[in-house]
């Protein structure tokens, strides 16, 4: 190798000899520092003495109960439907034929009155049992989209409530 | 350990149900539990919502196509009743997401399951300003110790984006802490 006659800057004996060993002493050092972070490494949560130990025995006391209380209903289920079909024509002859004072239907409900129960009453359904009694057939579009949502409103909204924009999982390669 | 296919089978099987489910409980108890628990943060709501996930596993078991794994499946569902339940607490309060979350932080002091100091209790309420989904990548990454491919598959999100949300719930995370 040629040597670089210009060079008037020395360096300490064995300098070189060891700079790999150094190096890899300093990656080490720094990726232990990474780690040691300032996020704790507990929560801190715990759970009562033997919780877990008897976990399984109420799982499956509590399937056991489910089971029984499904198997319960089901014999009255059809007596259900025809006694309230039974009870739908009664009320029907007897709406059609009797002329009462002061007859209550379905209309006389004003629609406030209508909205007021439905705000008052805690209805309590998640989106699983919505979806299980309202079929997709009858979900039209509109009703759960508001057609007229602008590109503006669009942005504005992603601008105010996405900080993250990896978190929108765009396919970038859909606009290439 | 049984395998999940063999297990997937048994549970699928009248005859032999009862003894796999009692198997199925005893492998994902904890895992779930701790899972829920970070979720809820209250110890009585992760009871709850650990027993209705493992009723809606039980019930549903039959409809399990195995595209997936079991245990992703299974984290799904107690993903979506935990979310679910913390849905319906804020509704019955009649009050918003947010202020739900700060309330459960605030309960924590005074609840004899959680035993964390001031730094642990900094820590729930630096979680609670993260996006639901930013604060389960963190949890599954960091305190359950989730594999990426494993939070994926649960999460149905690829790799790539997890990295991408882990690194940053990291970064809010510690510069929240730093904050006096």
């Amino acid at each position: 190798m040629k040597k670089d006659k210009k060079n008037s800057f020395n360096t300490p004996d064995g300098y070189f000899d060891s700079f790999h060993e150094r190096l890899m002493e300093r990656i080490n050092e720094e990726e232990v520092g990474q780690r040691e972070s300032l996020i704790p490494k507990s929560d801190g949560f715990s759970v009562p003495d033997g919780y877990f130990g008897g976990l399984t025995e109420k799982v499956l006391s509590q399937v056991e109960q489910k089971e029984v209380k499904v198997i319960s209903l089901n014999p009255y289920k059809k007596f259900y439907y025809s006694a309230a079909a039974i009870a739908a024509v009664f009320l029907l002859i007897f709406g059609l034929t009797w002329k009462t004072d002061a007859p209550v239907s379905f209309e006389d409900l004003a629609n406030n009155e209508i909205d007021a129960y439905f705000e008052t009453n805690e209805m309590d359904m998640s989106t699983y049992e919505i979806a299980e009694v309202v079929s997709l057939e009858e979900v039209e579009l509109n009703n759960v989209l508001t057609p007229e949502v602008g590109e503006e409103h669009i942005l504005e909204y992603l601008d105010e409530n996405v900080e993250d924009i990896n978190e929108l999982n765009l396919d970038y390669s859909d606009y290439e | 350990m049984i395998a999940e296919e063999t297990l997937v089978h048994e549970l699928k099987q009248k005859e032999s149900q009862a003894k796999a489910f009692e198997v199925l409980v005893n492998t994902y108890k904890e895992r779930l539990y701790w899972h829920i628990r970070r979720i809820v943060l209250d110890h009585d709501d992760a009871d709850d919502v650990l027993q209705n996930t493992f009723i809606k596993v039980y019930k549903n078991i039959e409809g399990f196509k195995g595209d997936s794994k079991l245990y992703s499946w299974i984290y799904r569902i107690a993903t979506n009743e935990s979310l679910t339940f913390l849905k319906q607490k804020s509704k019955k309060m009649g009050i918003g997401d947010e202020e739900l979350k700060t309330k459960m932080v605030e309960n924590l002091q005074s609840d004899v399951y959680f035993e964390g100091d001031e730094i642990q209790l900094k820590l729930q309420k630096a979680l609670a300003t993260l996006p639901d989904r930013q604060k389960l990548v963190f949890t599954m990454k960091y305190f359950q110790e989730m594999k990426y491919e494993e939070i994926s598959e649960v999460l149905e999100t690829s790799v790539g984006a997890l990295k991408a949300s882990y690194h940053l719930a990291v970064k809010k995370i510690e510069t929240y802490l730093k904050e006096d």
